[in-house]
C-alpha cells in the first residue's frame, strides 16, 4: 500500500497504565495501516486492547509511545484544541450506546458536527445519507422516540455527514438485535462500497466482522493475525486459534 | 437508615456543599439577629431597666405621647403626693427629648439616630434618672451638665462653653458637671443635657411643668399600698407605678425598640431560607433520580417504603444540622461585628458579653433542619414510591406527580391573585395595599406552580436573540429539558428580582410623588424654614424672619399628635387662619374661612376613614384632654397638610406648645429668592445655629433623602437573597454537569471544543437567569404599579417606572448568569472525554 492510499497509520503504538510493579501494557507496539475506502474490523478477546487501539487511532486517547497519523497529521503531537477540531471535521464516530444528544431531534443530531463547526450541510449529500439509512420519516423525532436500531442508524448518518477521512465504530451493534445489527452493518458496508468511505470498527461479533474487507486480530495488546475478505466462519476459526494460542501462552507463563 | 443517609452525604460531598451553604446563610441571618438583639437588650436591661424610685407618678395622658412632647403636670401635685401617708419624699422630674447639642465646631453632634434629652437637675439625687460623675450641679441660665459619654465624644471638659439648641431658643452655657445614667427610661444611654429646674422648664417646655414625680417611701411601707393611696388621692389625671412596674415597662419598651429591628432581620432570614429552599429541593430531586437504582435495590432486598424515605430524610437532617451549626457560628460572628461597629462609633451603648441564649440555639437548629427536611420531603416521598423492580431496569424514572394538578392549582391561585389585585386597586389606601400584597404573594406561588409548564415557552422567547448556533441551541434545550428544576431555580431568582424591582418602582414613585406634591403644595411659599434635629423652634424665629427685607409673609405651622376614636392623627395649627396664604390648597368642600370660625379642616382620606362630612362634630383627644370640634372643610390630598388643620388660637386650646415646626415664607415681588434666603439665614444663623432655610428644591431633596436610605438598606439585604438565588443557579448547572457527564463526553468526542462547551453552559445559565429576572420584573412592576394606584390619595400620586434602573437590573442578571456558569463550565471542561463516555 502506498502512503497516498492510507487513511490512518499506527507506528509502534504503546499504551501503558500504572507504573512499576502494577504497570499494564494495554497496547504493546502495535503497527498497522488502514487503507482508504476500506472497511477494517478489529477483533480480539476482552482485554486485548482493541478499544484502546481504536481510541488512540481516533485521537480520543494519547499513546504512551509511538505515532498515529491521520493522513499526514501526527495525532500524538496535536494540541487538545486542534485534536478536537480534527475529530469534528475529519473523523466520524459511532459508539456502542448513548450516541445521541437527547435534547436534539434526529436531524439535529445528524448535523451536529457541522453545526459545531459552523458549516452548512451539503443538502444533496445529507439527503443521500439520510435516505441510505432509511430515516427520512423519522428526522423530527427525538432519540427517546426512536428504537435502538434507529438510534444507531442516526449515529451512522451523523458519522458520515461531514464526509470524514475515516469513521470509527466502537461495537456499533453491541446493544442491538440481529436484524437491527444487520441494517447498521449493511449501511456501513454500503458507505464503503458506494461512497468510498473508510471505516474502522471494533467488534467481538464474528458476523459483524464478516461485513469488513479485512479483520485484524489483537491479543494482549499485540497484533496477532490478519484475515482478508473474511466470512463469519473464517473469523470464528481465527478467534478460536487466537484463544487457544492465548491459553497455551498462559499455561507456559504459569 | 440514618447511617446510610450519612454515608450518602459523605459520598456526594460536593453536591451538598451548596445546599449546606444555603442553609448556613439563612440561619446566619436569623441567628445573628437573635444574638444581637438579645445581647443589646439584655445589656440595656441590666444597666438601665431598674428604677431607683420606689414609686413613680406620671401624667395620665389621654393619648400616647412622644418623648419630644411629653405630657406635663404642675408643681402643686408634688405637695399633695408628699402628704399621702407612707410617702417620705416626692421629687418632681423633667425630662424631654427635644434638644440638640452642638460640638465645639458649632455643628450638631452626630447621634446615630438616638434622641438627645434635656432634663432638670434632680432635687434629690436618690431618685434621679442620672447622677453626678464630676463637677458641680448647674445653676441658672448660664450653666449646664452633660452626660460623660457625650462630653468625651464631643471633647468637652468641665469649664468649657457648650452651645445647645432647645425648642425655645439656643443658649451657650458653661459645662459645670458630667453625669451618668442611673435608671430606666427612654433616656438610657442617650445624650443628655441638664439644667437647674427653672432653667430646664424655660428652655425645654417654655412654660412651667414636670414630666414625672419620683416618690421615696417611709421605711416599712408597702409600695403597692402607697401607690394605690396616691392614685386615690390624685385621681385619674396621673399614672402611679411601683419600681417593679417601671422596670417591667422599661424592659417592655426596650423589647419593642429592638424587636422591630430583630423582626426585619428575621423577615430577611425567612426570605433567604425560602429562596435557599428551592436549591435544596433541586439537589434532592437530582440525588434521588441519580440514586434511584440503588434505592430500588434497597427496596428489593427488603427495605420498607418508610425506610427508603427515611434514608433520604436522614441526609437532609445531616445537611440541616451542619448548615445550622455553621449558620449559628456565622451569625454570632456577624453579631459581634455589629457590636464592634457600635463600639467604634463611641456611643456609650452598653455592650455586655454576647448573649447566645438556648432559645437562639434551639431556634437556629429548628429553622435549619426544619427547612432542609421540608425541602427534601417531596424527593424523599418519591424515593419511597420507587418500585423494587426498578433495581433491575436500565433506565429508571423516578415517579413524579403529574403536572396537571400543579397547573390546576396554579391557575386557580392566579385567578385569586387577579381578584385580590382588582379588589385591592379598587379599595385603595392601606387596606387596598394589603390586598395587593396578598395578591402578589398568591401570584408568586401561582407562578411557582405554573412555571414548569410555562417556562419552556418563556425561555424560548427570551433566548430568541441569542441565535441558533449549536452551543446556543444545546444550552437552551438543556434549560428546557428538566422544567421542574429550571423553574425552581428561576423561581428563587424571580422572588429576589421581584422584590428589588418592586422596591425600585415604589421608591422612584415615592420620590416623584414627593417632588410633584411638594411643588403643588408649596405653591408660592418659595422658602421654608425648619430646624433639623429638634422638630420645633421658638416663636422668635418666625418673628425675626418676618422682619427680613423682601419677605412678604410668614406662615407658621405647629404640629402635635392626637386621637380621634381609635385613629391616631396629626394636628396642625396654622397662623392667621388663612390657608390661602403661601400654601395653595384645593378644597373638596368648605373653605379656609372655617379656620377663623374655630372649625377644623380634615384631609379627604381621614374624613373618609372617620366618615365625617362638613358640619359634623367629632371628638379629638390631645395631651390635655378631649375636645369637641366641628368639620369646617375637606381638603384634597395635600402632602404638606395631611393632618387635622386648625387655626393657631384653636391649636393653643388643644394643648399645643407655642413653638413652630415649620415656617412658610413668601417672597415679596421684585426680590430674588436666593437673596432673601441668604438674608434670612444671616438673620438667624448666629442665634439658631441648627435652623435651615431652604428653597423648594432643597426642601424636596431633604424629603427624598430617607427614601434613598431605605432603598439602600433594603436593597443590600435583598442582594443577599439574590446571592442565594445565584448559588441555586450554580448548583443547578453543576448538578446538570454531573448528570450529563456521558453526554458531555459524547459532544466532546464528536468535536465540541472547550469554548463551545462553556458557551453551552453559559447559555443554559443565562436562560434560567433571564427566566427568573423576567418573571420577577413582571411581578415586581405589576405589584408596585398596583400599590401606586391604590395609594394615589395617600402620598403616591405619581407613578414613576425607572426604566433605566430596571434595564440595568436585567443586564446585571445576565452578567450574574454568565458568572454563575464559570465554575460549572470549568468542571465540565476538565472532564476526560473517554472517562466521561464510559461513565454510568
Amino acid at each position: 500500500m502506498s502512503v497516498g492510499d492510507v487513511a490512518v497509520r499506527a507506528t509502534d503504538v504503546w499504551k501503558r497504565y500504572g507504573g512499576g510493579l502494577t504497570q499494564v501494557d494495554a497496547l504493546a507496539g502495535v503497527s498497522a495501516e488502514f487503507g482508504k475506502g476500506r472497511f477494517t474490523a478489529i477483533m480480539g478477546p476482552s482485554g486485548s486492547g482493541k478499544s484502546t487501539l481504536l481510541h488512540c487511532l481516533a485521537g480520543l486517547d494519547k499513546p504512551s509511545d509511538g505515532k498515529v497519523f491521520l493522513g499526514d497529521v501526527d495525532l500524538t503531537t496535536l494540541p487538545e484544541k486542534q485534536l478536537t477540531h480534527l475529530r469534528r471535521d475529519r473523523i466520524g464516530f459511532v459508539f456502542q450506546a448513548f450516541n445521541l444528544v437527547p435534547t436534539l431531534s434526529a436531524l439535529e443530531n445528524i448535523t451536529l458536527p457541522l453545526d459545531l463547526a459552523g458549516r452548512k450541510p451539503d443538502q444533496d449529500w445529507l439527503t443521500t445519507v439520510v435516505d441510505t439509512v432509511g430515516l427520512m420519516d423519522r428526522l423530527r423525532h427525538k432519540p427517546s422516540e426512536l428504537s435502538g436500531g434507529q438510534q444507531q442508524r442516526v449515529a451512522c448518518a451523523r458519522a458520515l455527514v461531514s464526509r470524514p477521512d475515516v469513521v470509527f465504530a466502537d461495537e456499533p451493534t453491541g446493544n442491538l438485535d440481529s436484524r437491527s445489527s444487520g441494517d447498521v452493518l449493511e449501511f456501513l458496508h454500503r458507505s464503503v462500497r458506494e461512497f468510498n468511505q473508510t471505516v474502522v470498527m471494533v467488534t467481538h461479533d464474528p458476523t459483524a466482522a464478516s461485513y469488513a474487507d479485512r479483520v485484524l486480530f489483537l491479543a494482549d495488546g499485540q497484533l496477532r493475525s490478519e484475515l482478508v475478505d473474511p466470512t463469519a466462519e473464517s473469523v470464528l476459526d481465527a478467534m478460536k486459534q487466537l484463544e487457544s494460542r492465548h491459553d497455551t501462552a498462559d499455561e507456559l507463563a504459569g | 437508615m440514618f447511617k446510610l443517609g450519612l454515608r450518602s452525604v459523605l459520598a456526594h460531598r460536593l453536591r451538598f456543599v451548596l445546599c449546606t451553604l444555603a442553609v448556613t446563610l439563612g440561619v446566619a441571618f436569623a441567628g445573628g439577629a437573635m444574638v444581637f438583639t438579645d445581647s443589646l437588650s439584655s445589656a440595656l436591661k441590666k444597666n438601665f431597666a431598674v428604677s431607683t424610685a420606689d414609686v413613680t407618678v406620671t401624667p395620665a395622658s389621654p393619648i400616647q405621647t412622644g418623648t419630644d412632647r411629653p405630657a406635663t403636670f404642675q408643681i402643686d401635685l408634688v405637695d399633695r403626693i408628699a402628704a399621702v401617708p407612707g410617702v417620705a419624699a416626692a421629687v418632681p422630674q423633667l425630662m424631654v427629648g427635644n434638644v440638640q447639642i452642638l460640638g465645639p465646631d458649632g455643628k450638631p453632634l452626630e447621634n446615630y439616630g438616638l434622641t438627645s434629652f434635656g432634663a432638670a437637675w434632680p432635687r434629690d439625687p436618690g431618685a434621679a434618672p442620672f447622677k453626678l460623675v464630676d463637677g458641680t450641679a448647674p445653676w441658672g441660665g448660664r450653666q449646664l451638665a452633660l452626660d460623660e459619654s457625650t462630653a468625651s465624644r464631643a471633647g468637652y471638659h468641665v469649664g468649657d462653653q457648650v452651645r445647645i439648641v432647645t425648642p425655645t431658643r439656643a443658649v451657650t452655657a458653661t459645662l459645670t458637671a458630667t453625669t451618668t445614667p442611673a435608671q430606666a427610661g427612654a433616656a438610657a444611654g442617650a445624650p443628655l443635657v441638664s439644667f437647674d429646674g427653672a432653667t430646664a422648664q424655660l428652655l425645654l417646655l417654655g412654660k412651667p411643668g414636670w414630666t414625672s414625680i419620683t416618690v421615696a417611701l417611709e421605711p416599712d411601707s408597702d409600695p403597692n399600698v402607697v401607690s394605690k393611696a396616691i392614685a386615690d388621692t390624685i385621681g385619674d389625671a396621673v399614672k402611679v407605678r411601683t419600681a417593679q412596674q417601671v422596670t417591667t415597662d422599661g424592659e417592655h419598651d426596650l423589647d419593642n425598640t429592638f424587636g422591630g429591628f430583630g423582626t426585619v432581620l428575621l423577615l430577611f432570614a425567612g426570605l433567604a431560607l425560602f429562596v435557599g429552599g428551592f436549591l435544596i429541593v433541586n439537589t434532592f430531586a437530582m440525588v434521588v433520580a441519580q440514586r434511584s437504582r440503588e434505592l430500588a435495590m434497597l427496596r428489593a432486598i427488603g427495605a420498607s417504603r418508610g425506610q427508603v424515605t427515611g434514608t433520604v430524610l436522614a441526609e437532609s437532617v445531616v445537611i440541616g444540622f451542619v448548615g445550622a451549626t455553621l449558620g449559628l457560628l456565622v451569625g454570632i460572628a456577624v453579631a459581634s461585628a455589629i457590636r464592634f461597629g457600635y463600639e467604634l462609633l463611641d456611643l456609650r451603648i452598653p455592650t455586655a458579653s454576647l448573649q447566645v441564649t438556648p432559645t437562639t440555639i434551639i431556634a437556629c437548629y429548628v429553622i435549619g433542619i426544619g427547612v432542609t427536611v421540608a425541602a427534601a420531603a417531596p424527593a424523599a416521598r418519591r424515593a419511597g414510591k420507587l418500585p423494587p423492580v426498578a433495581a433491575m431496569r436500565d433506565d429508571v424514572h423516578v415517579p413524579e406527580r403529574s403536572l396537571l394538578v400543579r397547573v390546576l392549582i396554579g391557575a386557580f391561585m392566579l385567578l385569586m391573585a387577579v381578584l385580590f389585585f382588582g379588589i385591592g386597586v379598587g379599595a385603595g389606601g392601606l387596606p387596598g395595599t394589603v390586598l395587593i400584597t396578598l395578591g402578589t404573594g398568591t401570584a408568586v406561588l401561582a407562578i411557582v406552580m405554573l412555571n414548569p409548564v410555562i417556562s419552556r415557552y418563556v425561555v424560548r422567547a427570551l433566548m430568541y436573540p441569542f441565535g441558533r448556533k449549536a452551543p446556543v441551541t444545546l444550552g437552551r434545550r438543556n434549560a428546557e429539558r428538566n422544567p421542574r428544576r429550571t423553574s425552581a431555580t428561576a423561581s428563587a431568582l424571580m422572588i429576589s428580582v421581584g422584590l428589588i424591582s418592586g422596591l425600585l418602582v415604589i421608591g422612584a414613585s415615592v420620590k416623584a410623588s414627593i417632588d410633584k406634591s411638594l411643588v403643588d403644595a408649596l405653591g408660592t411659599a418659595e422658602i421654608l424654614v425648619t430646624n433639623d434635629g429638634t422638630p420645633s423652634f421658638g416663636a422668635e424665629v418666625g418673628d425675626r424672619t418676618a422682619k427680613v427685607p423682601g419677605v412678604r409673609a410668614v406662615q407658621r405651622v405647629r404640629q402635635q399628635s392626637g386621637e380621634v376614636g381609635r385613629t391616631n392623627v396629626q394636628v396642625t395649627g396654622v397662623s392667621d387662619g388663612t390657608l390661602a396664604g403661601p400654601v395653595t390648597t384645593t378644597f373638596d368642600a368648605g373653605s379656609a374661612a372655617a379656620l377663623d370660625a374655630g372649625q377644623a379642616i380634615l384631609p379627604r382620606n381621614l374624613a373618609k376613614t372617620l366618615k365625617l362630612t362638613v358640619g359634623k362634630p367629632f371628638d379629638l383627644k390631645t395631651t390635655n384632654g378631649t375636645h369637641r370640634l366641628t368639620v369646617g372643610a375637606i381638603l384634597a390630598p395635600n402632602r404638606q397638610l395631611n393632618a387635622i388643620v386648625v387655626s393657631l388660637p384653636t391649636y393653643g386650646t388643644l394643648g399645643g406648645s407655642p413653638s413652630d415646626n415649620l415656617l412658610y415664607v413668601e417672597v415679596a415681588e421684585g426680590n430674588q429668592v436666593a437673596q432673601v434666603r441668604t438674608a434670612i439665614l444671616d438673620q438667624l444663623r448666629k442665634d439658631y445655629p441648627t435652623i435651615e432655610v431652604r428653597d423648594q428644591e432643597a426642601y424636596a431633596a431633604v424629603a427624598r433623602e430617607p427614601v434613598n436610605g431605605v432603598l439602600i438598606a433594603v436593597g443590600f439585604l435583598l442582594a443577599m437573597a439574590i446571592l442565594i438565588a445565584l448559588l441555586g443557579i450554580v448548583n443547578t448547572l453543576a448538578l446538570g454537569v454531573v448528570e450529563r457527564t456521558r453526554e458531555i463526553g459524547l459532544l466532546r468526542a464528536i468535536g465540541m471544543d472547550r469554548p463551545q462547551l462553556s458557551r453551552m453552559l453559559r447559555v443554559e445559565s443565562i436562560a434560567i437567569t433571564l427566566l427568573g429576572a423576567f418573571l420577577g420584573l413582571a411581578i415586581g412592576v405589576t405589584f408596585a404599579a398596583a400599590v401606586q394606584s391604590a395609594m394615589v390619595d395617600d402620598g403616591l400620586a405619581v407613578r414613576d417606572i425607572p426604566v433605566l434602573q430596571l434595564v440595568i437590573a436585567v443586564v446585571l442578571a445576565i452578567v450574574f448568569g454568565v458568572l454563575a456558569a464559570v465554575w460549572p463550565s470549568r468542571r465540565a471542561a476538565r472532564l476526560d472525554v473517554l472517562q466521561a463516555i464510559a461513565s454510568e
